[in-house]
């Protein structure tokens, strides 16, 4: 009797080849991106989401072709952060519009899919407990759609803000193996260092792409409003962790409550308060940013990439 | 899953597949050869994995529909299950190993430190076009590559060889 080895293919449904065939689709769609940079951050709270809102704004008033993909599907944010919440993806005839947010940065969030402001993400299932334990390859699958089925255009670059936590940074790098960088953001505590250093050390060893390097947030400065100092007193020094990591320091964006409002209108600072030095911060991020893969996309061919 | 006939001791062939219909997909295989069919009934657990992969059963139905997936897998949102199950359709940082140092100014072979590899001007002006906040991190490097290999210059080849032991 023939045994499981003796039986090419599988019956006629040819899973591998539906597979290969996501795959095929993903590529083609990426292929018109040139720079994909994942923002990450092994802590919550650390105002990731917002440095990424301002990260693309900085890039398109530079003149860049940028687009954002909140990859937290779970608390999505970017629609707010962008002004394009409420905004229901439209169908095209390649696949599905982008919201379009401040300077043209194309936005697909979560959060534009679901249905009201309390509407959780939940995956149909058996039951709501079997659904959450298979909910690692829904999200991977919803990732995967956003990435290639919407209608991104031609882009110069592809912002990926992910949640927090380290879990997810295999699945990205399973998606997306010609990603060009990772930021990682802090803020300048020992608790979040010592988070932020577990998730450097992941991330060197899933992501297939290098570190560009990592950024303080919320830094000590003066208030903008009272001049008072302002920030988290005697915080941790992130430059030293940066050098103990061995990463490159990307430098600090200076707490600003006026982030966080100009956030919730949806107009990111470097917008609203360009003259901010935590825009003027966030600006130079920017223009860091995009010297180190247009550097990194000039090595490739001596890297045998080209 | 394969199904093999046992009387002809042939492979079944994928007949058609219905479903999932109350947390269930059923496919029908026959038997090429006598024609013997066989049902089988996904439990919902099998039903989840196939949809979990985002694959179906007999093959893709027709060309993909744009996020088709998510409209298809996405919950009720209200905290309950749906009880039908019905879907409708060099790794790591380049500068690791590197010592952290922010210089950024480069020593020429006119000018070479006294305790550093010298830099011929080809390899000056490859370094000085890294991004600066990046430059001192891999001018460090690259210079202890090179001191580790008892390199006394850093020429365009030496900074390729780094590159690919550096992970850059």
């Amino acid at each position: 009797m023939k045994r499981y080895q003796d039986i090419p293919g599988d019956g006629g449904s040819d899973v591998p080849g539906q597979v290969e065939a996501h795959q095929a689709r993903l590529k083609r769609r990426m292929a018109a991106v040139r720079h994909k940079v994942a923002i990450l951050s092994g802590k919550g709270g650390v105002g990731k989401s917002t440095v990424t809102a301002n990260l693309a704004v900085a890039l398109a008033r530079a003149g860049q072709r940028v687009a954002v993909l909140d990859a937290d599907l779970n608390g999505p944010s970017m629609a707010t952060l962008l002004g394009v919440r409420g905004v229901r993806p439209v169908l095209c005839e390649g696949g599905v519009l982008p919201a379009v947010g401040p300077l043209g940065v194309k936005v697909v969030s979560m959060d534009l899919f679901l249905a009201g402001d309390d509407t959780p993400l939940t995956w149909q299932g058996p039951s709501q407990t079997e659904a959450y334990l298979w909910r690692g390859s829904m999200e991977v699958n919803a990732l995967r759609e956003f990435l290639s089925d919407v209608e991104w255009g031609a882009l110069d670059f592809l912002l990926l803000d992910l949640p927090p936590g380290s879990d997810r940074m295999a699945n990205l790098a399973g998606l997306l193996p010609d990603l060009s960088g990772g930021i990682v953001v802090t803020i300048p505590t020992g608790l979040s260092h010592l988070v932020v250093r577990k998730a450097i050390a992941l991330a060197r060893e899933v992501l297939k792409a290098p570190l560009i390097g990592l950024l303080e947030n919320m830094a000590p400065g003066p208030c903008p409003r009272c001049g008072e100092a302002s920030g988290f007193p005697g915080g941790a020094d992130s430059a030293s962790v940066a050098e103990a990591v061995g990463i490159p320091f990307l430098g600090r964006v200076p707490f600003d409550p006026r982030l966080a409002s100009a956030a919730d209108r949806g107009l990111p600072l470097v917008l609203a308060h360009p003259e901010a030095p935590a825009a003027a911060a966030l600006a130079q991020l920017a223009a860091d940013v995009r010297a180190y893969v247009e550097w990194r996309a000039a090595e490739a061919p001596a890297r045998g990439e080209g | 899953m394969k199904f093999l006939c046992v009387a002809c001791d042939a492979p079944m062939a994928l007949e058609s597949a219905r479903g999932p219909e109350a947390g269930s997909i059923t496919a029908v295989f026959s038997c090429p050869a006598c024609g013997r069919q066989v049902a089988m009934l996904t439990n919902p657990f099998e039903t989840q994995l196939i949809k979990s992969m985002d694959v179906r059963l007999g093959g893709p139905a027709g060309p993909p529909e744009p996020l088709g997936f998510l409209t298809s897998a996405l919950g009720s949102g209200k905290g309950e299950g749906d009880a039908s199950g019905d879907t409708g359709t060099g790794p790591g940082c380049p500068f690791g190993g590197m010592v952290a140092a922010m210089g950024s100014g480069v020593g020429r072979e006119e000018d070479g430190t006294p305790d550093g590899p010298l830099w011929t001007d080809e390899a000056a002006e490859r370094l000085n076009r890294i991004p600066g906040f990046v430059r001192g991190m891999a001018k460090k490097g690259i210079e202890q590559f090179a001191r580790e290999r008892g390199y006394p210059r850093i020429t365009g080849a030496v900074m390729d060889e780094a590159r690919g032991a550096l992970g850059m």
